[in-house]
């Protein structure tokens, strides 16, 4: 039997942490934890979860990507790169048309422009604040007290957008309390949520601008809801990619970890 | 390896406040001045000891300055007012005068509240909107006389035509030398880092300008024959930092820079290398003084409506070409809105080059640090992929 030349990418965010074995161009395994106090555990706890997923064990790797914000404190990691070129080389890989990114996380979002090799060529971050991050939707989700899980499925059923105007996630819940104080549908509520997100990622896009395809990455990606209200107010088509979007920085890592690897194998022999 | 001449320097500038006391004593007196367009060699000229007053990068003054100052004021202004407020800064408390020019109209308002709260001597020197057009060179030309005229009142003695020369010589001597500084730095290998060079540039903010113009001689000869820095990454993405004022005392997103594996290799700041880039003044005169700080690189305050004649952009473009740079970086403070403004009109002309733009956009205070590094360290990233790309080696299948 052949050595096993496999590559991990670990992806530790705010809210989730993320990890994906790589062999032979190959997902073979993957995890998503949620993350804890200390984010090297989490990291570590999410690869052997994606080790054993895959079979594999931590000395089959020969090279470690770390990313996400809890990339300050991998020291598993043979090198970090930031979560911006992963999630570019991540949503490349599972739909290489890619050139837009919206990527929503726990704690920011981010639009990224990349080229047709998955190469990053333009971003812009919003982390200043919780608006349209997946922590505002959790907020917004114990407000209306349904399960964040829930959140987009209730606001397909919606009859109406109810515009909710601040994107501020205090003055948001204020604002939410006093609609259901109003006697409004929940549905209703949640779809304007959902589009005030919407719009203020719109607004992150007139500093980088938008070329189709678009993909949706991050934990955020999963709400059918959010993937709507972005269609709606940016009147954009998302991409449709085989693949868990939430995986894509642990995936872009990955990949990286194996171009690294061959990198320094091929100078070592020069 | 520290070079020496960079200690000798550091040394001059601790020595600095305490002269400036002794000399305040003997009888001289000190003109302190902000912003960008105050012509520093007629106050040389004059026989006044010009200081060039201003600090950031602490937040506590920020805060403190905020009670006498709109905290929609930019960072830079608040900490100002902070200085003064406060009355710890060395400079400011040995400046008999302060002169503000008014390019920038949030230093300004400084002008105004520095009077009215801490009774200080400040004096104002107008600027014009529009360079271009006749009546502001008259305007300017006009506005630097009397300039001239208030700084004999203060010193008490007229400004002779001699002196004047003087002083424009010992300037040139002094933008020569930094230029040349500037060209060095830039090499592939080079024994002096752009960091350094520009401390050394800020030391000018307060030493004497004949003993800084003799150590830039030091420097420049000590270097000719030193060993290139190992610490310079030759193979770095190569940055030019252009933007809101970096002044001494902050260094955020400057190390910030270093540590996430950039290099700068060049500047435009007007409190760094911009002074120096082009101004040249070719007659010892008032006339030719004034004529010579309209016609050099302007400040991003001006509104210039016609992009294609703004020379700030053209001059980015030159660095560019010039430096090798390989990405721009804008940095921009909190309601700085002079180049706040100015960040999509400069991403859009670069864009046309094909070179990449990266807007940081910050203040004083030190929590948004995390969130700059991650934006820095993937503009650094997606620069050295493309010059892999361009070298070859990605598309070599590696
Ligand atoms: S140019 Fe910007 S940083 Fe400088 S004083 Fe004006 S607003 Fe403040």
């Amino acid at each position: 039997m052949s050595e096993s030349v496999a590559f991990a990418g670990v992806d530790v965010g705010s809210l989730g942490s993320k990890s994906v074995i790589f062999e032979d161009g190959k997902i073979i395994g993957s995890s998503i934890l949620r993350t804890g106090l200390k984010s090297e555990e989490s990291g570590l706890d999410a690869l052997d979860a994606a080790l054993e997923d895959a079979g594999r064990r931590r000395g089959d790797l020969k090279y470690i990507v770390g990313t996400g914000y809890g990339r300050i404190s991998a020291p598993y990691a043979d090198k970090t790169v930031t979560e911006i070129t992963c999630h570019a080389r991540g949503a490349h890989f599972l739909h290489p048309k890619t050139r837009t990114i919206i990527d929503m996380g726990g704690q920011d979002c981010k639009a990224i422009r990349l080229d047709e090799e998955g190469n990053v060529t333009d971003f812009a971050m919003n982390d200043k604040c919780a608006a349209g991050t997946g922590r505002f939707l959790e907020v917004m989700a114990n407000v209306m007290k349904v399960g964040i899980e829930d959140l987009g499925e209730l606001s397909l059923n919606a009859t109406e957008v109810l515009p909710v105007s601040s994107t501020c996630t205090v003055f948001a819940e204020s604002e939410t309390i006093s609609l259901i104080a109003r006697g409004e549908k929940s549905e209703n509520i949640i779809v304007g949520i959902h589009h005030a997100i919407a719009n203020r990622i719109h607004g992150l896009f007139s500093r980088v601008g938008i070329e189709n395809d678009v993909f949706f990455s991050g934990g955020v990606a999963k709400n059918v809801g959010m993937r709507k209200a972005l269609e709606d107010v940016m009147g954009i088509r998302l991409a449709q990619p085989e693949g868990d979007p939430q995986l894509a920085g642990a995936i872009g890592a990955a990949i990286l970890a194996q171009e690294a690897w061959s990198k320094k194998k091929i100078l070592a022999v020069v | 390896m520290s070079l020496q001449t960079i200690g000798k320097i550091n040394e001059a500038l601790a020595r600095r406040p305490a002269e400036l006391e002794k000399a305040r004593a003997e009888g001289k007196k000190v003109a302190g001045w902000f912003n960008y367009n105050v012509p520093e060699e007629i106050i040389h000229a004059a026989g006044l000891i010009p200081v060039h007053l201003g600090t950031g990068g602490d937040n506590r003054l920020v805060e403190l300055g905020a009670r006498y100052i709109s905290a929609m004021n930019c960072v830079f202004t608040r900490q100002i007012m902070g200085q003064f407020a406060e009355g710890g800064d060395e400079y400011i408390k040995n400046s008999d005068v302060v002169f503000i020019d008014v390019t920038c109209k949030q230093l300004y308002r400084v002008y105004e509240l520095v009077r009215y709260y801490f009774k200080a001597r400040a004096e104002i020197l107008g600027v014009p909107y529009n360079f271009q057009v006749g009546a502001g060179k008259e305007y300017f030309r006009r506005e630097v006389a009397a300039f001239a005229a208030k700084l004999e009142k203060i010193s008490g003695s007229e400004i002779t035509g001699q002196a004047l020369r003087h002083s424009v010589d010992v300037y040139a001597g002094i933008r020569a030398a930094v230029r040349e500084l500037e060209r060095i730095q830039a090499g592939p290998e080079t024994p002096i880092t752009w960091h350094e060079v520009y401390d050394v540039i800020q030391a000018a903010y307060y030493l004497d300008k004949d003993t800084y113009l003799s150590l830039l001689g030091e420097l420049l000869s000590e270097i000719k024959d030193a060993p290139a820095n190992p610490k310079v990454k030759t193979d770095a993405p190569r940055i030019l930092i252009s933007g809101s004022v970096i002044p001494p005392g902050d260094r955020k997103v400057l190390d910030l820079v270093e540590e996430s594996g950039g290099r700068v290799v060049v500047d435009d700041l007007w409190s760094g290398f911009a002074p120096y880039l082009d101004t040249d003044v070719e007659e010892a005169s008032l006339e030719g003084i004034a004529d010579a700080y309209l016609a050099r690189h302007p400040h991003g305050s001006l509104p210039v409506l016609d992009i294609g004649q703004d020379k700030r952009l053209k001059n980015i473009k030159k660095l560019v070409r010039d430096y090798r740079v390989n990405g721009v970086l804008f940095h921009t403070l909190r309601y700085c809105d002079c180049f706040t403004f100015k960040a999509a009109e400069t991403k859009n002309v670069l864009k046309t080059l094909g070179v990449p733009f990266l807007e940081i956009h910050t203040e004083y205070a030190r929590s948004d640090i995390e969130a700059i590094r991650t934006r820095l360290e993937a503009f650094i990233e997606s620069l050295g992929t493309r010059l892999e790309i361009t070298s070859g080696l990605i598309g070599a299948g590696i």
